[in-house]
């Protein structure tokens, strides 16, 4: 099965409240997207990889790109005005391919053998998740409704879906008007076909806030085996 | 699969030693040496002459960083890999701080850090996804006070940072960055340093390649990111 990958960087760096966007941010040394790069660097299925970055980014992230040797598997494209128009613009330009990994370069800490699975999995439309350790309410301003735990799922990437089917998801969600924050619910929305969860790793965080740097640094520190 | 090693530094002292120690490992079957000193680099390829590594002179003054990009390009294309970088060249001219000239501070970090860190740039370009080890040469100089030595103990205090960071900045990448502080060894440097010393009673430039010999070996995988003291103990 052709594979292709789209990775999501396209942060502005408003919610970290650093002048660098995320995506750019060093762990470990390196730049987040870098962590991510490296370890699809390792895995030929994946035969194209489409980094989505703003447009006032872009030579940053090829130079980015040059620098750390990535060869011509990975190039950059200009993302959309949301999360959702990047991953379509990536799905358009990895037309021909029968199935596509969307990552995002805020969770650095992704392994190798995450990537591996998603692609050995026998479902076409699969993500990770990971139980809720927490209660969570609907509300605002007063709790307006209950939410069962166990029956919801705190939604990791990557994912993997079909490429054709998740490009005509998109298609219809945008004919709708409809946002989402990512794409297994945009797929459960508007797809034709299940989506398989597998479970996820606790490690595996999104970099949002500046305490999650921390936390990364430390995680990042133990797999390498740091005392 | 026979391993390469580049070594700067290699026409005299610690990088000649260096070079003559590592071409009778039966696991390294290319040697690239640098140094300014072509007629230095000559005679330590004569040294090697019962190798049966190849071995390459590059003669090349690492003052020139803007050509150091293309010199490991050179040599990645003579050898088509590098597994080892020795990163030994080294320059000092002692002075008191108000003694100090531009010229003194700028030759002196150029050589001992900046075509260090250049050096290592270019050849962790040429061998990510590879085992690979770099080793820096520091010395005790770095991690002491040395009045008198201002710019060279700085900058040698330079290269064990830097070489610290690397180390981590590199890990899992497959790269390892090994950092030794020789204390004194007979070297034309140390007799710019010490030019009363008498050079037969100190450590000698083969007791220094040996240790970078068994931390260059593919056994070693534990030393790496410290930096390691040599020293004689009298």
């Amino acid at each position: 099965m052709k594979t292709g990958m789209i990775v999501l960087a396209g942060g502005i760096g408003k919610r970290i409240g650093r002048p660098v966007p995320k995506q750019f941010l060093l762990l470990g040394g390196n730049p987040l997207l870098v962590h991510v790069l490296e370890k699809v660097r390792s895995i030929p299925e994946i035969e194209s990889i489409v980094i989505t970055s703003p447009a006032s980014h872009l030579e940053d992230t090829r130079e980015l790109i040059a620098n750390h040797t990535f060869d011509g598997r990975f190039t950059c494209i200009e993302g959309g005005a949301s999360r959702q128009e990047s991953v379509y613009n990536g799905l358009l330009a990895l037309d021909g391919y029968e199935s596509v990994i969307i990552h995002e370069a805020v969770r650095p800490l992704v392994s190798t053998d995450d990537f591996r699975a998603l692609i050995e999995s026998p479902d076409e439309n699969v993500m990770y998740g990971i139980p809720i350790p927490f209660t969570v309410l609907k509300g605002a301003e007063y709790v307006e409704g209950l939410l069962e735990r166990r029956e919801l799922v705190n939604v990791q990437l990557p994912q993997k879906f079909n490429a054709s089917e998740l490009r005509v998801a998109h298609e219809a969600a945008t004919k709708d008007g409809l946002r989402f924050t990512e794409d297994a619910s945009l797929f459960f929305q508007y797809g034709q076909a299940p989506v398989r969860i597998l479970p996820g790793s606790d490690r595996n965080i999104k970099i949002t806030v500046p305490a999650d740097l921390i936390v990364a640094e430390a995680l990042h520190a133990d797999s390498l085996g740091r005392d | 699969m026979a391993r390469t090693c580049i070594i700067t530094g290699a026409s005299q002292g610690i990088g000649r030693a260096t070079a003559i120690r590592l071409s009778r490992e039966p696991d390294v079957g290319g040697i690239a040496l640098i140094a300014r000193n072509a007629e230095g680099l000559a005679e330590t390829q004569s040294a090697m002459a019962d190798s049966g590594a190849t071995v390459r002179l590059y003669p090349y003054d690492l003052g020139d960083l803007d050509g150091i990009p293309a010199l490991i390009g050179s040599i990645h294309e003579e050898f088509g890999r590098i597994d080892v970088l020795c990163n030994i060249a080294g320059y000092a001219e002692p002075r008191a701080l108000l003694d100090t000239t531009n010229e003194n501070i700028v030759r002196t970090y150029t050589i001992n850090v900046l075509a260090m860190i250049i050096l290592i740039r270019e050849v962790v370009r040429r061998v990510r996804n590879r085992p690979a080890k770099i080793l820096n040469v520091a010395s005790t100089a770095g991690i002491t006070s040395r009045p008198g030595w201002l710019a060279y103990a700085s900058s040698k205090a330079a290269v064990v940072s830097l070489s610290s960071t690397l180390a981590d900045e590199l890990a899992g990448s497959g790269i390892k960055v090994y950092t030794i502080s020789p204390g004194r060894t007979a070297t034309e440097l140390r007799r710019i340093l010490a030019p009363e010393e008498d050079m037969t009673t100190i450590m000698q430039p083969d007791e220094v390649a040996d240790v970078i010999a068994r931390l260059l070996d593919d056994s070693e995988r534990i030393l790496d990111g410290q930096n390691i003291i040599v020293r004689k103990q009298v």
